[in-house]
């Protein structure tokens, strides 16, 4: 017997019309209704995400002070800042930011399975997730940083920041050289999730 | 503070084979559609019809299915097609609507993306 299958060229569209056909059934019903996805997306698209840890990187870039308190009281910092209710929530209780500079460049990895800080960082690359990544980045940081292209001088100390059900780290990277004359909203743009895991540095666009 | 069902979901699929596609820390959506499944889906167990568990066991199997059937390398795999495979079993499993109701509101599934045992033998 062949398991191998023909697929028809209009496959896209035969789902597109199934998964709209079911959605129609089930408004019909009652039992969901017309706004129950545009809802459940927003969550995702607005409340929580990697934009969020953008705008405290990039208030930490503009604001010296607040990047002081991001690093001694990283709940008490977050909360001054006008971000979704919420964001904070379960896993937010337990952040720590933990600050790039001259001398330091940090990695955040995680060993057990739910803590990565999605409110600020999102959802984690498929990767993160690998035991091979989590190992070897506790052991050669500085071999598995070359691998995402980042090449860290020997004067630049590695610190591995490990995230658990206590605490879930992340970093705020160094504010890219030639971006004096931005704007906050401008600087947020360039704050990306594998700059604030410390696989990646920001870069001026 | 509570955390969000939104955010249960998602987390409890992270490190697993059923974890949905993403880019950049975001969700990744193909088509509409599959904005259309996943939110139904989410939608459904944040309101109670079913436990969010019983939905991912039935995506981990249509996904096993699937790779029961093709190459590993197969590029016509497509996760939101296991996706809705998955939610309509659970719909009719938790008895939201009957199997006939789908088959008589739905158009048929595209062909051959999910090996289904109710499908015709093609010997």
């Amino acid at each position: 017997m062949n398991n191998r299958f023909e697929y028809p060229g209009d496959r896209e569209q035969k789902s597109a019309a199934r998964a709209k056909a079911l959605e129609a059934l089930l408004i019909e019903k009652g039992v969901i209704t017309s706004s129950t996805v545009d809802t459940v997306l927003n969550f995702f698209d607005s409340k929580m995400g990697p934009f969020n840890g953008a705008k405290i990187v990039a208030r930490a870039w503009v604001d010296p002070a607040f990047k002081e308190r991001l690093v001694a009281d990283t709940p008490g910092a977050i909360a001054e800042l006008d971000l979704p209710e919420g964001m904070a929530g379960a896993e937010g209780e337990h952040m720590r930011a933990v600050a790039n500079g001259p001398g330091v460049h940090n990695l955040i990895i995680c060993t057990l399975c739910s803590c990565y800080p999605w409110p600020v960082l999102g959802l984690p690359p498929y990767w993160y997730k690998d035991p091979t990544f989590r190992s070897r980045a506790a052991r050669e940081p500085r071999a598995v940083l070359k691998e995402f292209g980042l090449n860290i001088p020997n004067t630049v100390e590695v610190k591995v920041w490990d995230s658990s059900a206590q605490i879930r780290w992340f970093v705020v990277p160094e504010r890219p050289a030639g971006t004096e004359g931005l704007s906050e909203a401008e600087l947020e743009r360039l704050v990306t999730p594998e700059a604030m895991m410390g696989v990646a540095v920001a870069k001026a666009a | 503070m509570q955390m969000r069902f939104e955010h249960f979901a998602i987390t409890s699929m992270m490190g697993t084979q059923d974890a949905p596609p993403r880019t950049n820390g975001a969700l990744c959506f193909g088509h509409d559609w599959e904005r259309t499944a996943f939110g139904v889906a989410l939608g459904l167990s944040r309101a109670g019809y079913f436990e969010w568990e019983d939905f991912r066991q039935r995506l981990i199997a249509a996904i096993s299915c699937w790779e029961n059937n093709h190459t590993f390398d197969d590029p016509s795999w497509n996760y939101y097609e296991c996706w809705l495979a998955a939610l309509e079993a659970t719909i009719v499993e938790a008895g939201i609507a009957t199997g006939a109701e789908l088959a008589a509101a739905l158009p048929p599934p595209a062909g051959g993306a999910l090996k289904r045992s109710s499908a015709p033998s093609t010997s």
